[in-house]
Protein backbone atom coordinates (compact mmCIF):
# COMPACT_ATOMS: atom_id res chain seq x y z
CA UNK A 1 0.00 0.00 0.00
CA UNK A 2 2.85 2.34 0.92
CA UNK A 3 4.55 1.35 -2.44
CA UNK A 4 1.44 2.40 -4.29
CA UNK A 5 1.32 5.62 -2.30
CA UNK A 6 4.80 6.56 -3.08
CA UNK A 7 4.24 5.56 -7.03
CA UNK A 8 0.91 7.71 -7.01
CA UNK A 9 2.86 10.77 -5.10
CA UNK A 10 5.11 10.42 -7.79
CA UNK A 11 3.38 10.23 -10.55
CA UNK A 12 1.41 13.37 -9.62
CA UNK A 13 4.79 15.45 -8.81
CA UNK A 14 6.02 14.39 -12.48
CA UNK A 15 2.71 15.27 -13.73
CA UNK A 16 2.64 18.78 -12.00
CA UNK A 17 6.35 19.38 -13.46
CA UNK A 18 5.20 18.82 -16.69
CA UNK A 19 2.87 21.52 -17.07
CA UNK A 20 4.57 23.94 -15.30
CA UNK A 21 7.41 23.11 -17.52
CA UNK A 22 5.13 23.09 -21.05
CA UNK A 23 3.12 26.07 -19.85
CA UNK A 24 6.27 27.93 -18.77
CA UNK A 25 7.26 31.42 -20.27
CA UNK A 26 9.93 31.61 -22.72
CA UNK A 27 13.17 33.48 -22.87
CA UNK A 28 14.28 34.56 -26.41
CA UNK A 29 16.33 37.70 -27.43
CA UNK A 30 14.35 40.17 -29.70
CA UNK A 31 15.92 42.15 -32.36
CA UNK A 32 18.91 44.13 -31.18
CA UNK A 33 18.66 46.90 -33.86
CA UNK A 34 16.53 47.68 -37.38
CA UNK A 35 12.91 47.11 -37.69
CA UNK A 36 9.93 46.34 -40.12
CA UNK A 37 9.52 48.00 -43.13
CA UNK A 38 6.65 47.83 -45.58
CA UNK A 39 7.61 46.81 -48.87
CA UNK A 40 6.30 48.99 -51.56
CA UNK A 41 7.21 51.02 -54.65
CA UNK A 42 10.49 50.37 -55.62
CA UNK A 43 10.77 46.94 -53.59
CA UNK A 44 7.91 45.56 -55.73
CA UNK A 45 9.30 45.79 -59.41
CA UNK B 1 -14.72 35.22 -65.87
CA UNK B 2 -17.81 33.20 -63.86
CA UNK B 3 -16.01 32.45 -60.35
CA UNK B 4 -17.90 29.84 -57.81
CA UNK B 5 -17.38 30.48 -54.28
CA UNK B 6 -18.22 27.96 -52.13
CA UNK B 7 -18.25 29.14 -48.51
CA UNK B 8 -20.01 32.38 -47.49
CA UNK B 9 -18.22 33.11 -43.99
CA UNK B 10 -15.43 35.50 -43.34
CA UNK B 11 -12.91 34.08 -46.29
CA UNK B 12 -15.59 33.42 -48.65
CA UNK B 13 -17.67 36.54 -48.69
CA UNK B 14 -14.05 38.60 -49.17
CA UNK B 15 -13.39 37.06 -51.43
CA UNK B 16 -16.49 37.30 -53.61
CA UNK B 17 -16.23 41.35 -52.51
CA UNK B 18 -13.20 41.44 -54.46
CA UNK B 19 -14.77 39.22 -57.57
CA UNK B 20 -17.51 41.38 -57.73
CA UNK B 21 -15.55 44.72 -57.69
CA UNK B 22 -12.70 43.34 -59.98
CA UNK B 23 -14.27 44.44 -63.96
CA UNK B 24 -13.05 41.25 -65.34
CA UNK B 25 -15.68 38.87 -63.91
CA UNK B 26 -18.74 38.35 -65.26
CA UNK B 27 -20.55 36.20 -62.58
CA UNK B 28 -19.91 35.39 -58.86
CA UNK B 29 -22.07 32.31 -58.30
CA UNK B 30 -22.06 32.03 -54.14
CA UNK B 31 -22.89 28.45 -52.63
CA UNK B 32 -23.14 27.80 -48.78
CA UNK B 33 -25.05 25.31 -46.92
CA UNK B 34 -25.93 28.27 -44.58
CA UNK B 35 -29.04 29.39 -47.07
CA UNK B 36 -29.33 32.77 -44.52
CA UNK B 37 -26.27 33.57 -45.07
CA UNK B 38 -25.49 32.67 -48.63
CA UNK B 39 -28.80 34.84 -49.51
CA UNK B 40 -27.18 37.41 -47.23
CA UNK B 41 -23.78 38.02 -49.01
CA UNK B 42 -25.50 37.61 -52.11
CA UNK B 43 -27.57 40.62 -51.46
CA UNK B 44 -25.07 42.55 -50.32
CA UNK B 45 -22.95 41.96 -53.67
CA UNK B 46 -25.73 43.48 -56.23
CA UNK B 47 -26.55 42.11 -59.51
CA UNK B 48 -23.70 40.32 -60.59
CA UNK B 49 -23.51 37.52 -57.88
CA UNK B 50 -26.40 34.75 -57.75
CA UNK B 51 -26.50 32.21 -55.02
CA UNK B 52 -26.81 28.46 -55.93
CA UNK B 53 -28.28 25.68 -54.02
CA UNK B 54 -25.46 23.06 -55.15
CA UNK B 55 -21.49 23.66 -55.91
CA UNK B 56 -21.81 22.72 -59.55
CA UNK B 57 -18.47 23.67 -60.48
CA UNK B 58 -19.26 23.51 -64.17
CA UNK B 59 -21.22 26.77 -64.14
CA UNK B 60 -18.39 28.21 -63.59
CA UNK B 61 -14.96 29.01 -64.94
CA UNK B 62 -13.25 28.71 -61.66
CA UNK B 63 -13.71 27.35 -58.35
CA UNK B 64 -13.04 29.51 -54.92
CA UNK B 65 -13.00 26.81 -52.31
CA UNK B 66 -13.67 29.16 -48.44
CA UNK B 67 -16.01 26.55 -46.69
CA UNK B 68 -14.12 24.13 -44.23
CA UNK B 69 -11.49 22.74 -45.39
CA UNK B 70 -12.88 19.12 -45.00
CA UNK B 71 -15.18 19.57 -48.09
CA UNK B 72 -12.90 20.72 -50.46
CA UNK B 73 -11.01 17.71 -51.90
CA UNK B 74 -14.75 16.29 -53.00
CA UNK B 75 -15.51 19.34 -55.13
CA UNK B 76 -12.02 19.93 -56.19
CA UNK B 77 -11.91 16.51 -57.53
CA UNK B 78 -15.33 17.39 -59.26
CA UNK B 79 -14.33 20.39 -60.78
CA UNK B 80 -10.76 18.72 -61.98
CA UNK B 81 -13.00 16.24 -63.82
CA UNK B 82 -15.27 19.11 -65.23
CA UNK B 83 -12.00 20.62 -66.72
CA UNK B 84 -12.78 23.81 -64.21
CA UNK B 85 -9.71 25.41 -61.83
CA UNK B 86 -9.65 25.40 -58.31
CA UNK B 87 -8.43 27.79 -55.80
CA UNK B 88 -8.63 26.13 -52.29
CA UNK B 89 -7.70 28.02 -48.47
CA UNK B 90 -7.18 24.94 -47.07
CA UNK B 91 -5.41 25.23 -44.05
CA UNK B 92 -5.21 21.54 -42.69
CA UNK B 93 -2.78 19.16 -43.57
CA UNK B 94 -5.16 16.01 -44.30
CA UNK B 95 -7.47 18.39 -46.81
CA UNK B 96 -4.04 19.56 -48.13
CA UNK B 97 -2.79 16.49 -48.67
CA UNK B 98 -5.79 15.34 -50.55
CA UNK B 99 -6.02 18.24 -52.61
CA UNK B 100 -1.83 17.69 -53.59
CA UNK B 101 -3.19 14.02 -54.88
CA UNK B 102 -5.10 15.90 -57.69
CA UNK B 103 -1.71 16.41 -59.10
CA UNK B 104 -1.54 14.43 -61.84
CA UNK B 105 -5.31 14.58 -63.21
CA UNK B 106 -5.30 18.21 -63.11
CA UNK B 107 -2.06 18.27 -64.71
CA UNK B 108 -3.56 16.15 -67.31
CA UNK B 109 -6.25 17.73 -67.67
CA UNK B 110 -4.72 21.06 -67.95
CA UNK B 111 -6.00 23.07 -64.84
CA UNK B 112 -4.84 24.63 -61.93
CA UNK B 113 -5.49 23.33 -58.73
CA UNK B 114 -4.28 26.30 -56.36
CA UNK B 115 -3.56 24.80 -52.46
CA UNK B 116 -3.57 26.89 -49.81
CA UNK B 117 -4.45 30.22 -51.17
CA UNK B 118 -5.29 32.21 -48.19
CA UNK B 119 -3.16 33.88 -45.94
CA UNK B 120 -0.84 31.06 -43.96
CA UNK B 121 -0.92 29.14 -45.96
CA UNK B 122 -0.88 31.51 -49.17
CA UNK B 123 0.86 34.55 -48.80
CA UNK B 124 3.25 33.06 -46.58
CA UNK B 125 4.40 30.69 -49.59
CA UNK B 126 4.76 33.83 -51.68
CA UNK B 127 6.71 35.74 -48.99
CA UNK B 128 8.84 32.99 -48.89
CA UNK B 129 9.52 32.65 -52.71
CA UNK B 130 9.97 36.67 -52.80
CA UNK B 131 12.61 36.26 -49.69
CA UNK B 132 14.10 33.20 -52.10
CA UNK B 133 14.89 35.11 -55.31
CA UNK B 134 17.28 37.55 -52.69
CA UNK B 135 19.57 34.22 -52.20
CA UNK B 136 21.78 32.83 -54.69
CA UNK B 137 20.55 29.19 -53.01
CA UNK B 138 17.91 28.62 -50.07
CA UNK B 139 19.07 26.35 -47.44
CA UNK B 140 16.07 26.79 -44.35
CA UNK B 141 12.69 28.50 -44.79
CA UNK B 142 10.38 28.97 -41.20
CA UNK B 143 7.51 29.83 -41.04
CA UNK B 144 5.68 31.74 -38.44
CA UNK B 145 1.99 31.72 -37.98
CA UNK B 146 -0.18 34.43 -35.55
CA UNK B 147 -3.67 35.12 -35.62
CA UNK B 148 -6.88 33.37 -36.92
CA UNK B 149 -10.01 34.30 -39.37
CA UNK B 150 -13.24 33.23 -39.08
CA UNK B 151 -14.38 30.62 -36.60
CA UNK B 152 -13.54 27.93 -38.61
CA UNK B 153 -9.98 28.71 -39.09
CA UNK B 154 -10.30 29.06 -35.10
CA UNK B 155 -11.34 25.50 -34.55
CA UNK B 156 -8.41 24.56 -37.10
CA UNK B 157 -6.02 26.82 -35.05
CA UNK B 158 -7.30 24.95 -32.06
CA UNK B 159 -7.14 20.93 -33.60
CA UNK B 160 -3.88 22.23 -35.16
CA UNK B 161 -2.29 22.98 -31.72
CA UNK B 162 -2.83 19.18 -30.41
CA UNK B 163 -1.82 17.53 -34.08
CA UNK B 164 1.56 16.09 -34.93
CA UNK B 165 3.90 18.62 -36.36
CA UNK B 166 5.58 18.15 -39.92
CA UNK B 167 8.75 19.37 -40.45
CA UNK B 168 11.34 18.89 -43.21
CA UNK B 169 14.91 18.32 -42.47
CA UNK B 170 17.95 16.84 -43.58
CA UNK B 171 15.63 16.05 -47.07
CA UNK B 172 13.66 13.73 -45.31
CA UNK B 173 10.47 14.30 -43.49
CA UNK B 174 10.13 14.34 -39.82
CA UNK B 175 7.19 13.78 -37.40
CA UNK B 176 7.25 16.14 -34.28
CA UNK B 177 5.11 16.70 -30.87
CA UNK B 178 2.32 19.04 -31.29
CA UNK B 179 3.84 21.98 -29.01
CA UNK B 180 7.79 21.11 -28.82
CA UNK B 181 9.82 23.97 -30.86
CA UNK B 182 8.70 26.62 -28.70
CA UNK B 183 10.49 29.68 -30.44
CA UNK B 184 9.90 33.51 -29.35
CA UNK B 185 9.14 35.34 -33.21
CA UNK B 186 9.21 38.69 -33.83
CA UNK B 187 5.98 39.71 -36.23
CA UNK B 188 5.58 43.12 -37.43
CA UNK B 189 4.34 45.93 -35.50
CA UNK B 190 1.56 46.18 -33.77
CA UNK B 191 1.87 42.30 -33.07
CA UNK B 192 5.75 41.61 -32.02
CA UNK B 193 7.12 39.01 -29.90
CA UNK B 194 5.03 35.79 -29.26
CA UNK B 195 5.93 32.05 -28.37
CA UNK B 196 5.61 30.09 -31.40
CA UNK B 197 5.11 26.39 -31.53
CA UNK B 198 5.04 23.10 -33.65
CA UNK B 199 1.55 22.07 -34.79
CA UNK B 200 0.02 20.20 -37.33
CA UNK B 201 0.41 22.93 -40.10
CA UNK B 202 0.67 22.15 -43.95
CA UNK B 203 3.42 24.89 -45.08
CA UNK B 204 5.94 22.91 -45.49
CA UNK B 205 4.47 20.31 -47.86
CA UNK B 206 3.69 23.34 -49.92
CA UNK B 207 6.92 24.83 -50.01
CA UNK B 208 9.15 21.65 -50.29
CA UNK B 209 7.77 20.61 -53.53
CA UNK B 210 9.04 24.68 -54.75
CA UNK B 211 12.51 25.07 -53.42
CA UNK B 212 14.10 21.54 -54.52
CA UNK B 213 17.56 21.75 -53.01
CA UNK B 214 15.74 23.23 -49.39
CA UNK B 215 17.32 21.33 -46.72
CA UNK B 216 14.89 22.78 -43.49
CA UNK B 217 11.27 23.70 -44.00
CA UNK B 218 9.50 24.69 -40.15
CA UNK B 219 6.01 26.27 -39.40
CA UNK B 220 4.89 27.06 -36.06
CA UNK B 221 1.83 28.91 -34.70
CA UNK B 222 1.99 31.35 -32.24
CA UNK B 223 -0.12 30.25 -28.92
CA UNK B 224 -0.66 31.75 -25.10
CA UNK B 225 -0.35 29.67 -22.35
CA UNK B 226 -3.95 29.04 -22.51
CA UNK B 227 -4.21 28.02 -26.06
CA UNK B 228 -2.04 24.92 -24.66
CA UNK B 229 -3.17 24.02 -21.90
CA UNK B 230 -6.55 23.60 -23.20
CA UNK B 231 -5.50 22.56 -26.74
CA UNK B 232 -6.14 18.86 -25.90
CA UNK B 233 -9.86 19.51 -24.82
CA UNK B 234 -13.11 20.55 -26.72
CA UNK B 235 -13.31 23.97 -27.30
CA UNK B 236 -14.59 25.38 -24.26
CA UNK B 237 -15.61 28.70 -25.37
CA UNK B 238 -17.39 29.35 -29.12
CA UNK B 239 -14.38 31.02 -31.27
CA UNK B 240 -13.81 34.65 -30.72
CA UNK B 241 -15.90 37.10 -33.72
CA UNK B 242 -13.78 37.54 -36.74
CA UNK B 243 -11.89 40.74 -37.04
CA UNK B 244 -8.79 40.70 -34.90
CA UNK B 245 -5.38 41.28 -36.38
CA UNK B 246 -3.03 38.24 -37.21
CA UNK B 247 0.48 37.78 -38.98
CA UNK B 248 2.90 35.96 -40.87
CA UNK B 249 6.98 35.72 -40.10
CA UNK B 250 8.83 34.05 -42.57
CA UNK B 251 12.39 33.57 -42.83
CA UNK B 252 14.76 32.42 -45.47
CA UNK B 253 18.08 31.81 -44.73
CA UNK B 254 20.61 30.93 -47.55
CA UNK B 255 23.75 31.98 -49.55
CA UNK B 256 24.13 35.19 -51.45
CA UNK B 257 27.56 35.03 -52.73
CA UNK B 258 30.24 34.03 -50.23
CA UNK B 259 28.35 34.55 -47.04
CA UNK B 260 25.31 33.01 -45.23
CA UNK B 261 22.62 35.19 -44.99
CA UNK B 262 18.68 35.82 -43.81
CA UNK B 263 15.52 37.57 -45.70
CA UNK B 264 12.88 37.86 -43.17
CA UNK B 265 9.53 38.75 -44.98
CA UNK B 266 6.14 39.37 -42.56
CA UNK B 267 2.77 40.68 -43.35
CA UNK B 268 0.10 42.08 -40.68
CA UNK B 269 -3.79 41.83 -41.07
CA UNK B 270 -7.11 40.92 -40.29
CA UNK B 271 -6.49 37.26 -41.43
CA UNK B 272 -9.67 36.67 -42.85
CA UNK B 273 -9.30 39.80 -45.13
CA UNK B 274 -6.16 39.14 -46.35
CA UNK B 275 -7.22 35.45 -46.92
CA UNK B 276 -10.17 36.37 -49.17
CA UNK B 277 -7.77 38.92 -51.36
CA UNK B 278 -5.36 36.41 -51.97
CA UNK B 279 -7.67 33.55 -52.75
CA UNK B 280 -10.26 35.89 -55.43
CA UNK B 281 -6.61 37.43 -56.82
CA UNK B 282 -5.48 33.57 -57.11
CA UNK B 283 -8.53 32.76 -59.05
CA UNK B 284 -8.45 35.92 -61.40
CA UNK B 285 -4.39 34.96 -61.74
CA UNK B 286 -5.30 31.47 -62.86
CA UNK B 287 -8.25 32.04 -65.10
CA UNK B 288 -6.24 34.85 -66.87
CA UNK B 289 -3.78 32.05 -67.18
CA UNK B 290 -1.33 33.74 -65.36
CA UNK B 291 -0.41 30.77 -63.07
CA UNK B 292 3.14 29.38 -63.62
CA UNK B 293 2.21 25.74 -64.07
CA UNK B 294 -0.78 22.91 -64.04
CA UNK B 295 -1.47 20.57 -61.52
CA UNK B 296 -1.63 20.68 -57.82
CA UNK B 297 0.72 23.14 -56.14
CA UNK B 298 1.19 26.09 -53.16
CA UNK B 299 1.60 29.62 -54.61
CA UNK B 300 5.20 29.62 -54.46
CA UNK B 301 4.95 26.96 -57.60
CA UNK B 302 1.59 29.12 -58.98
CA UNK B 303 2.66 32.74 -58.96
CA UNK B 304 5.46 35.05 -59.70
CA UNK B 305 5.97 36.61 -56.05
CA UNK B 306 6.60 40.34 -57.49
CA UNK B 307 3.33 41.23 -59.64
CA UNK B 308 1.11 38.72 -57.28
CA UNK B 309 2.21 40.85 -54.15
CA UNK B 310 2.42 43.99 -56.24
CA UNK B 311 -1.25 43.67 -56.75
CA UNK B 312 -1.78 42.58 -53.20
CA UNK B 313 -0.72 45.78 -52.22
CA UNK B 314 -2.93 47.75 -54.76
CA UNK B 315 -5.59 45.71 -52.75
CA UNK B 316 -4.42 46.25 -49.74
CA UNK B 317 -2.51 43.18 -48.45
CA UNK B 318 0.70 44.89 -47.39
CA UNK B 319 3.97 42.76 -46.72
CA UNK B 320 7.32 44.07 -44.87
CA UNK B 321 10.39 42.87 -44.87
CA UNK B 322 13.17 43.62 -41.18
CA UNK B 323 15.86 45.25 -41.34
CA UNK B 324 18.37 44.84 -38.97
CA UNK B 325 20.11 41.91 -36.46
Amino acid sequence: MALLRRALAAVGIAGIIAVVLRLRGSGGTPPQSGGWRELSGPDLR
Amino acid sequence: MRALVCGAGAVGARAARYLVADAGTEQVLVHDTDRKRQAAVVASLGDRATGLDQPDPTTADVVVLASPAARHAAVARAAVRAGRHVVSVADSVGAVEDLLDLHAEAHERGVVVAVGAGFGPGLSCVLACHAAAELDTVEEIHIAHHGTGGPACARQHHSALRGVGLDWRDHAWRRRPPGSGRELCFFPDPIGGFDCYRAALPDALLLVPSFPGVSRVTARLAATRRDRFTAGLPMLRPPHVEGRIGGLRVEVRGRRGRSYDTVVLGAVDRPAVAAGTVAALTARWVADGRADATGAAGLATLVEPLPFLHELARAGVRAAVFEGN
